[in-house]
């Protein structure tokens, strides 16, 4: 026990005996409970249900859906940059970025492009109609647009969700902005004729098929060759982002990047395996394509994580038996590799069943 | 029952890198005090942000708000990451003479103390699970208030070593970012004004006295200190210079906690931090790969 070995002084002393002198008082005590009567806030409306009440072609394979309250009542407010998680018909959940008016209480409207294999935007497309109603949670905003003396908005195709109620914003608020939106062509482009209406900035369009294959680099480096290097906002495929930070990093380290945070990455290169819960005698079985943690969340919800990419150690958990495959950004201690593993991201090693000290 | 009325703000824990191998002894450049002001985070901050994660786990069982448990699942890790950031400046300041082992020993053992009841039963668990949650609440209103001075002292801008102000101004700016979230599940799990009340009265004194004793046992240690003026004309000049607090926060802030409708959303926008947070140095390197 470290109890022993620590030399203490008066202060230390003073400091314990205050704290138990306030427990009894306040936790062991009759009156002191008595003084300290509860009186909890709680909220609700995280989860909304909400109508399908427009749905447009905005481009080639866009389609763009308007929610409003069942009972048309207020919706909660948001900030250029937030998106709602969606639940489909199908029980899949989506999210969305928000790229209506953040004025408008009333409605929120999103956008959907259908993609080849994406069984989530295939259901938009094809079962959702005006009158569907949906579980919504949100919104929440890992993106948020914030006050700067300029902007420079890049979006990457549908990454331009997010972008359009910025430039407004922007627009609205007379910062100057500009906008590098580029895409395949621009009939697949949602929402050029709302961009030409903002005034105060200016929006540079490249479509592959008109102006041939997008040198980001160059188009980025000509518009920012001078100072002062305005805030950049990026959204779109990784690629786009990486050329767009690192060029905004060359041109000066401190400006300020924004892109969407993620915090769960998709598994890859996962088999399944199964995972024996010791301490609560439960068994769970881990999908080829899931995290041990969110297995193990469906029998103990409260067991202790947070950044789900394998780096903050919250949900570091002791190995009793079976061997790890361990696959964290090397937070977890060598020391500890051993007998330990970041439940998060790390997985059993081929053909092994782990055995788990929860 | 009240309505959400505003979006979420998503917290999530960055992942960050410092490397300290250039870091002096003063490294806010001639100013030993105010370096040892700053330095009394690094010791006491790890062990206090642990007994609030402790804190915070453990009332997410009585939580059954999506939208409130993702903030505290975020904040958990946000706290984690910032104490073992400031902890791996413990053995550069070993290495620089000012022996940190006896006080961060005497810290750990009296935060155990302090937070850890073993004994306690039913209600009485329970009554001190909303003690210290509420205690969270109060220290994180003073983290932000001081996360929010360390985004605003421009005098820092220069005077400390670069990764050291990216280390405190990315911390800072995650305190502010995630403000409201001790609150709202001190709030949320049980609410009373006068437990609110006393505990933002007992951290203002709390933080105060552990201040001053930590940084006079780092003084009674630096070896430079014959060679230094003495420490109240230091204190003095770090503050009119803007480097530290006046420490008048400790006293001005508790009116501002104790109001009955007082929530952390009313300290002001957000702004600064999330733009710091996007030009962060450490947190910028880890979010581009």
């Amino acid at each position: 026990m470290p109890t022993q070995e620590v030399e203490l002084d008066g202060v230390v002393r003073a400091m314990a005996r205050m704290f138990d002198a306030y427990e009894r008082v306040f936790a062991a005590g009759r009156i002191g409970r008595s003084v300290s009567r509860p009186r909890p806030v709680r909220r609700t409306g995280f989860d909304l249900q909400l109508r399908v009440v427009a749905r447009d072609a905005v481009a080639d394979d866009v389609v763009a859906l308007t929610f409003a309250g069942r009972g048309g009542e207020q919706l909660p407010s948001w900030h250029p940059g937030a998106h709602l998680d969606v639940f489909l018909p199908s029980g899949r959940l989506r999210q969305y970025s928000l790229c209506g008016d953040p004025a408008d209480r009333a409605t929120y409207r999103v956008a959907v492009r259908r993609i080849a294999d994406g069984s989530g935007s295939r259901e938009i497309h094809d079962e959702l109609a005006v009158g569907s109603v949906l579980r919504v949670r949100g919104p929440r905003n890992a993106f948020r647009l914030v006050d700067a003396p300029s902007y420079l908005f890049v979006a990457g195709g549908i990454g331009i969700t997010p972008i359009l109620p910025m430039v407004r914003m922007a627009s609205a608020r007379g910062v100057p902005w500009r906008l590098v939106y580029l895409g395949r062509s621009t009939a697949t482009m949602p929402f050029l004729d709302e961009l030409a209406a903002c005034p105060g900035g200016d929006v540079v369009v490249h479509a592959d098929d008109g102006d041939g294959f997008a040198d980001v680099a160059a188009i980025l480096g000509e518009l920012h060759a001078l100072p002062p290097v305005p805030d950049l906002y990026v959204c779109g495929p990784p690629a786009l982002m990486d050329t767009a930070r690192q060029l905004m990093r060359a041109l000066d380290p401190r400006t300020p990047v924004f892109s969407e945070r993620f915090s769960a990455l998709p598994v890859v290169g996962g088999e399944p395996f199964t995972v024996e819960l010791a301490r609560s005698g439960r068994t769970v079985d881990v999908a080829a394509d899931e995290s041990a943690l969110a297995a193990i969340r469906r029998v103990l919800p409260d067991v202790r994580y947070s950044c789900q990419q394998g780096f903050c150690r919250t949900c570091t958990c002791r190995v009793l038996d079976g061997e790890v495959d361990h696959r964290d950004r090397h937070a977890l201690p060598d020391a500890e590799r051993a007998d330990s593993m970041l439940i998060c991201v790390s997985r059993a090693a081929a053909g092994e069943r782990l055995v788990l000290d929860l | 029952m009240e309505t959400y009325q505003d979006e979420a703000i998503s917290i999530t824990p960055r992942d960050v890198q410092f490397d300290w191998d250039d870091l002096s002894l003063h490294y806010i450049e001639g100013q030993p005090i105010a370096t040892h002001i700053t330095n009394v985070m690094h010791i006491t901050l790890p062990e206090g942000e642990r007994a609030m994660v402790q804190a915070l786990s453990d009332a997410l069982p009585l939580v059954n708000d999506d939208r409130l448990r993702d903030e505290m699942i975020g904040f958990i890790g946000q706290e984690e990451i910032h104490s073992t950031s400031h902890e791996d400046l413990h053995d550069h300041l070993d290495r620089q003479g000012l022996d940190t082992g006896p006080i961060v020993r005497k810290l750990e053992w009296l935060v155990d103390r302090a937070f850890n009841r073993p004994n306690l039963r039913g209600r009485a668990r329970h009554a001190w699970l909303c003690e210290r949650l509420a205690l969270s609440a109060a220290l994180e209103h003073y983290t932000a208030v001081m996360g929010q001075w360390v985004l605003d002292a421009d005098a820092l801008d220069g005077a400390v070593h670069p990764v050291m102000l990216d280390l405190i101004r990315w911390h800072g700016a995650e305190e502010v970012e995630h403000r409201n979230v001790a609150f709202d599940a001190y709030m949320y799990v049980d609410g009373g004004y006068f437990r609110r009340a006393r505990t933002g009265v007992m951290a203002s004194f709390l933080l105060l006295g552990i201040f001053a004793w930590a940084t006079a046992h780092l003084y009674r240690n630096d070896p430079t200190r014959g060679e230094q003026r003495f420490w109240p004309f230091q204190l003095v000049d770090g503050i009119r210079k803007g480097l530290i607090p006046s420490g008048a926060h400790f006293f001005t802030e508790i009116p501002t906690y104790l109001r009955r409708d007082f929530h952390p959303s009313q300290m002001g926008p957000l702004d600064k931090a999330l733009r710091y947070l996007a030009q962060s140095p450490a947190a910028q390197a880890a979010a581009a790969h």
